[in-house]
């Protein structure tokens, strides 16, 4: 094994002089002809297989995760995940916001050495809204009017409106160059080097990067960890330099045996539960949903539950945003007694007092949703007399039923932001969007979405807040918990900065 | 012989088209489909998509083209890995499972046969209770239990051994193969005793030893081939247990064969690479057990002259 390889934690029980030199030995004759890695060679964790590496087609944080190391769009993320120029070495905004102007770096190159152009942009562009390519995550692009190239390094991007969260979208790869004859070629700080489906990703160094010189680490492996478990283990065994994820619960027992290695960090996702308010028992009947809501102790779930560091939610958008008030709403101030009392009343109004009632919570199979959904059931059992029928189910099954809504009752909801923007978590709850698992139909809520959009500065931010006001005024949603970013790192790896949109170039990283 | 044969692998065929036909239209029926995601796609992307893969036609239509498609062996495009077919998939994972269980096949009748001939020879003596109590647990312990259990000693207490990953070199095998065989050794192992046993005490031994001849030969020239019997026709059963362990064991150990593929794919909803893989262990295990057939026919003259 490599020194450059993290160290392996040991027992006490397996240090002894004996033991280490027949250790030594078998290890010895094991590792003939076995090199883990060279130096320079930074192994990290992926977690689920992407689906594909095409920059328009791909979805999900792993894809996503791979593709800022191959490809780079016009903005980039520094270390601690903030937007800063990218292929783009300046742009200027013009004053309505809704015409950017680009000038590209000159020394921006493809892999294959080849200038990287404004053509090349525009080229993208045009690739990921053609109905053929399929992009997923084109509607992103939905507020860009027109793209212009102005000449071979100049790029003006219009607006339908202004986007405050502009910058954020352009370091997503749905909006990264294309190459002209659509070759396999990077336009990012590592090129691929080789891929087994289901397996790794391995990446070099790109000698034609932009900053080449600037990028510490020689080669990327990214391992494909479809479980945490099996993670955990390879990271113990000194194979992984950064694990995707950590396994629920057994913090303290991860904490005393990893130490520093363990990274928990704020992250811009919310976990909550959404009602159906297009089926009963819920549909027109607010008290039972606020009752509901009141009646589960966040602190308890935090605490005792998840018991990593995540924070109480009361409302959807996480703290952190800038600019975002940081107040929580009343309820969270109330006793716990008090709260519990004002829940039983609300329960009485609706007209449950003396029937008993079962509800159903949906999720999908996963160790810490079963552990959340059953303390959840048992507080309202406890504190309301409901009984909860708990629904456990296969994720393509799950996330089917909960689209449809025709069956679900309650099903478990959460947000990780794309971009930072408290829009971002509001949007999903308009009545014409496609991910309105609530079927919440509010004109109020939609009117003040609209205004904010086309608002800027401290008065779309007001109209945004008033806009979760309304949500949660609504009672369609029961916020828990926001989340926390959970990796594992080796000491011997620097340059990674915790940081809440969890974002961890490996160009930031050496060893 | 060649009658037996030919009247063996006939119906296999029949079989096999059974097995497509069920697996196909019982995937099909799973709720949820590939392009089902936690943010979903936009109805237009999706019709795009199932357009492009041909989803949109009537069941039964799709069924019958996709006979046709592996008549050709094409198995399609995979609906998850987008940039690959399942062909290639397929190829790629083949040698890693194959390799892998190979290895875990071998280990598994050398070691469980020689166990099971040493406790035949010392019946009743202690050693011959410890050994098949140890085997009675090897069959008992899951080998999604004595997997993490390999990993915990060898690859993180020791760190004489990777934890997972596969690059085809001998380390990344080691802890895999023995993990997937383990339940097999011991399964070998008492039926290669039971049967030992059984033959040791037949009138044909006693005639052997009568005549004077050597122990180590009455063993091997005689006691061996018909002590085996049993053990041969658990070939078949051994391939399938090779099989629906690998499925767990590549899991646990990272590894990219044929076996992750076809967990993945069932729950991604990869249509055609289910079809793919379950095709595939479908002829294995039909091949498979043919073979066992033809050997069985060959080890015992009764069951070709029955026939």
């Amino acid at each position: 094994m490599d020194a450059a390889l993290p160290t392996n934690p040991q027992p006490a029980a397996l240090r002894g002089p004996i033991l280490r030199s027949v250790r030594t030995l078998v290890g010895a004759l094991l590792m003939i002809g076995c090199a883990l890695g060279n130096a320079g060679e930074i192994h990290r964790g992926l977690g689920p297989s992407p689906d594909t590496i095409d920059i328009h087609r791909a979805q999900g944080l792993s894809a996503f995760n791979l593709l800022r190391d191959l490809h780079e769009g016009l903005l980039t993320r520094d270390a601690a995940g903030k937007p800063v120029a990218g292929i783009a070495r300046e742009w200027t905004i013009s004053d309505d916001g809704r015409s950017w102007t680009f000038e590209l770096d000159r020394q921006a190159r493809w892999s294959d050495g080849s200038a990287i152009t404004a053509d090349d942009f525009e080229r993208g562009f045009a690739r990921a809204l053609k109905p053929e390519t399929a992009s997923p995550t084109a509607g992103w692009l939905e507020p860009i009017e027109a793209v212009e190239v102005l000449d071979r390094r100049r790029l003006e991007i219009r607006l339908k409106r202004r986007v405050p969260w502009f910058d954020e979208l352009l370091t997503l790869p749905v909006t990264f160059p294309w190459p002209a004859d659509g070759q396999a070629l990077s336009s990012g700080p590592f090129r691929l080097v080789d891929r087994v489906p289901g397996a790794r990703f391995e990446l070099e160094k790109n000698p034609h990067y932009r900053e080449a010189d600037a990028v510490a680490a020689d080669a990327i492996v990214w391992h494909v960890t479809e479980d945490p478990s099996a993670e955990l283990a390879r990271f113990r065994a000194g194979e992984l330099h950064i694990t995707e994820s950590v396994p629920p619960g057994r913090h303290d027992w991860l904490k005393r045996e990893l130490g520093d290695s363990l990274r928990v960090a704020p992250y811009l996702g919310s976990f909550y539960l959404v009602y159906n308010l297009g089926r009963p028992p819920f549909a027109g009947n607010p008290e039972l949903r606020e009752a509901l809501s009141l009646a589960i102790d966040r602190d308890i779930i935090v605490e005792r539950v998840l018991g990593t560091g995540e924070l109480p939610a009361w409302r959807l958008v996480p703290p952190g945003l800038e600019g975002w008030p940081d107040t929580p709403p009343p309820e969270a101030n109330i006793p716990r007694a008090a709260r519990i009392e004002r829940a039983r009343e609300l329960l009485e109004a609706a007209g449950y007092a003396d029937k008993s009632l079962t509800i159903e919570l949906r999720f999908n199979s996963s160790l810490a949703h079963r552990r959340l959904s059953a303390a959840v059931a048992a507080m309202w059992k406890q504190h309301l007399g409901i009984s909860t029928t708990l629904v456990n189910e296969e994720w393509k099954v799950f996330v089917t039923n909960r689209r449809h809504g025709r069956i679900t009752e309650i099903v478990r909801g959460g947000w990780i932001a794309d971009w930072a923007d408290p829009g971002n978590f509001l949007a999903n709850f308009h009545s014409g969007s496609r991910l309105n698992y609530a079927f919440l139909r509010d004109d109020r809520f939609d009117r003040l979405l609209q205004r904010a959009e086309r608002a800027d500065g401290r008065e779309r931010t007001r109209l945004l807040w008033q806009a979760e006001e309304r949500l949660l005024e609504r009672n369609a949603i029961v916020p828990l918990y926001y989340y926390v970013s959970r990796h594992l790192v080796a000491p011997e790896i620097s340059g990674y900065e915790d940081n809440p949109m969890d974002i961890h170039l490996s160009r930031w990283l050496s060893l | 012989m060649l009658n037996y044969s030919l009247k063996r692998l006939a119906s296999a065929i029949p079989t096999l088209l059974i097995l497509i036909t069920v697996a196909f239209f019982l995937i099909r029926i799973a709720p949820g489909g590939p392009f089902d995601s936690e943010k979903g796609l936009p109805a237009e992307i999706e019709a795009n998509l199932e357009a492009k893969y041909q989803l949109d036609d009537p069941l039964v239509i799709q069924y019958f083209r996709y006979l046709g498609d592996i008549a050709r062996f094409d198995f399609g495009p995979s609906f998850h890995y987008r940039d690959w077919t399942v062909n290639q998939l397929i190829a790629q994972g083949a040698p890693v499972s194959f390799t892998l269980g190979g290895i875990a096949l071998i280990l598994a009748f050398v070691v469980g046969t020689l166990i099971g001939v040493w406790a035949a020879l010392k019946q009743n003596s202690l050693s011959d209770y410890l050994t098949m109590s140890v085997a009675m647990i090897g069959i008992s312990i899951p080998n999604f239990v004595a997997a993490p259990l390999l990993i915990l000693l060898f690859a993180i207490a020791l760190g004489w051994l990777p934890a997972g990953g596969w690059d085809g070199s001998i380390q990344r095998m080691v802890l895999p193969a023995i993990a997937l065989s383990l339940p097999m050794i011991a399964y070998v192992a008492r039926i290669t005793r039971g049967s030992m046993i059984e033959v040791l005490h037949s009138s044909f031994i006693r005639t052997a030893r009568a005549k004077g001849m050597p122990e180590h030969e009455v063993l091997l020239r005689h006691a061996l081939k018909p002590a085996l019997l049993p053990v041969i026709s658990y070939l078949g059963p051994a391939a399938a247990a090779i099989l629906t362990g690998s499925v767990v064991i590549e899991r646990i150990f990272t590894i990219p064969g044929i076996g992750s593929h076809f967990v993945q794919g069932a729950l991604n909803r990869d249509y055609t690479l289910v079809m793919g893989v379950v095709i595939f262990y479908g002829v294995l295990i039909i091949a498979l057990n043919y073979l066992v057939d033809l050997l069985y026919a060959w080890l015992d003259p009764r069951i070709r002259y029955d026939r």
